[in-house]
């Protein structure tokens, strides 16, 4: 036991040694890791602003059908089902003329003037209605033209359909969000394509310059794993440092940008969500690990091809 | 402690190398191994540090059978048997304490046990007081010296010797023999070969001779012709 600690410890320092001996190498692994990072949390944050963004937004998606007082309470569950029948319906809630009333005193509580004005007229004029809320936009018209059927004239008073500034801001936020969805992707996959190039040549030449050494190691009976070890060492701090920059710039960049958008009641809730101690710490941690396994794969594969272990 | 039985080495490209080779070497034995360049010296000591495979035969070296011996397992061979270059293949960017502790860590010695121990083989290979030095800073017979302390620092069984003395004038070469014999005196067996004819005369071992991959002669006390 004391023993393998005493090696981890020598393996652990000679790998951090090694990290900075060629400071323009590691500089430049670090650099671009850094850039492919920034790009992969920046695309999942703004994924995630986008659909909070969007869901936000479709909240004030709803068709409402005012329903006449006639109305019978079967002929309601018949158009209710008849609703739920497409599967773009998220849930329908039947609002009553007394609901319909609270909601009211309770919108125009600071007009008294209003209120009072429904109280004059001693009856609830207020109609009952049906609020159906939606999963899919595209399908809007379609549940819409439901109880404008035949068969419903004669308990469906109107339907107010969304409204269509509404409609198309979604319509457009999604598009944004598909674009930028597959812009980073492709940016993500490129750019750690390219870091991964860079801490395998980085690898390389470190293994060039210590052929010696490690000609030597192997015949003075050191282990693979004490070989190796610096070397994985190496490519794990290329991710560690990379990794806490780059969330570091993200999360400075969520403070300082996020903080101008964050009185609009669609981005409300992300931000919030995104400044949280928790999901902070989860951004750093992620962006390390994929920082440390991107430095760590490309590190095995520069061994596997240059250490030639296999030869012992 | 050192079997060989029938080795052959064929290597693809450059022929056969060693052609069945039938050897037996003693605890603490002094064996030297003359024969000119090509002559297959350089494979037999590659085969028994496990650096090459014999095409066919047996080889056992301290009771490890090299036919079962797993690649995980050869690094601990390794540890059993030290061995000496002619150009020593010192680190230069490291001194002489450095060069020697370099291989107690590589098998995980301690610290204080390393500080325990160095001492001691600068002492037994006379580079008491050149701790700090780097290997620009050495003759050519104190950096075989430096090898030779790195070599047996972690008291291996077998010490392999390949040409030590190639790249020295005389006395240096003779400095560095005396401290195999030396070496040898404590128990370590040790397996050299050279080019020296003067130093295989007058050192008056056992010398096997080995021309084109087979052994022509192996006497005690033997000499190089």
């Amino acid at each position: 036991m004391g023993r393998r600690l005493t090696g981890f410890r020598r393996v652990t320092i000679s790998g951090i040694k090694n990290f900075f001996r060629n400071s323009w190498l590691t500089i430049a692994a670090t650099a671009v890791m850094v850039v492919s990072l920034t790009i992969i949390s920046s695309a999942v944050v703004l994924n995630v602003t986008a659909k909070n963004a969007i869901s936000e937004l479709s909240k004030n998606l709803q068709i409402s059908i005012y329903l006449k007082d006639t109305a019978s309470q079967g002929q309601v569950t018949q158009l209710t089902q008849d609703l739920k029948s497409n599967k773009a319906v998220a849930s329908v809630t039947y609002v009553s003329k007394a609901d319909a009333q609270k909601q009211f005193n309770q919108t125009f509580k600071s007009d008294p003037t209003l209120v009072a004005g429904l109280q004059i007229l001693g009856t609830n004029t207020l109609p009952a209605s049906l609020e159906v809320s939606l999963t899919d936009l595209g399908q809007i018209t379609r549940v819409g033209a439901v109880p404008s059927e035949d068969k419903y004239k004669n308990i469906v008073d109107s339907v107010t359909i969304g409204k269509t500034d509404v409609k198309k801001t979604i319509a457009r936020a999604a598009s944004a969000q598909h674009f930028i969805t597959l812009a980073s992707i492709i940016m993500a996959v490129i750019f750690a394509l390219v870091s991964m190039l860079i801490i395998f040549n980085t690898i390389r030449m470190a293994i060039f310059t210590r052929a010696d050494e490690i000609k030597i190691m192997k015949l003075i009976g050191a282990t693979p794993t004490f070989i190796r070890g610096p070397f994985l060492i190496e490519a794990s701090m290329y991710g560690l440092i990379a990794g806490l920059i780059s969330s570091g710039i993200v999360i400075a960049g969520i403070f300082s940008l996020g903080i101008k958008i964050s009185n609009q009641a669609e981005f409300t809730a992300t931000y919030d969500f995104f400044t949280s101690a928790r999901i902070i710490a989860a951004m750093v941690g992620g962006s390390i690990i994929v920082g440390v396994f991107v430095g760590v794969l490309s590190s095995l594969l520069a061994m596997k091809k240059h250490l030639r272990l296999k030869t012992w | 402690m050192i079997l060989l039985d029938r080795v052959t080495k064929n290597y693809n490209k450059r022929g056969t190398a060693l052609k069945s080779i039938t050897l037996h070497v003693e605890p603490k034995e002094f064996v030297i191994i003359v024969g000119p360049s090509g002559a297959g010296k350089s494979t037999l000591l590659k085969l028994l540090t496990r650096e090459e495979k014999p095409t066919s035969g047996k080889i056992i070296v301290g009771g490890i059978d090299y036919e079962t011996l797993k690649d995980r397992k050869i690094p601990l061979l390794r540890r059993k048997i030290g061995v000496v270059f002619q150009d020593f293949k010192l680190l230069t960017n490291k001194n002489v304490y450095e060069n020697v502790s370099f291989a107690l860590e590589v098998v995980g010695m301690g610290n204080k046990e390393i500080s325990k121990t160095i001492p001691k083989v600068l002492d037994i290979v006379g580079l008491t007081g050149k701790e700090l030095s780097y290997p620009s800073e050495l003759s050519g017979g104190e950096r075989q010296r430096v090898a030779i302390a790195r070599a047996i620092a972690r008291q291996p069984k077998i010490l392999i010797a390949d040409e030590p003395t190639g790249n020295l004038d005389a006395d240096h070469a003779w400095d560095v023999i005396r401290v195999l014999e030396k070496i040898n005196k404590y128990g370590t067996t040790v397996i050299l070969t050279t080019h020296n004819q003067e130093i295989v005369n007058k050192l008056k071992r056992r010398v096997i001779t080995i021309r084109d991959g087979q052994v022509v002669s192996d006497k005690a006390g033997g000499k190089y012709k």
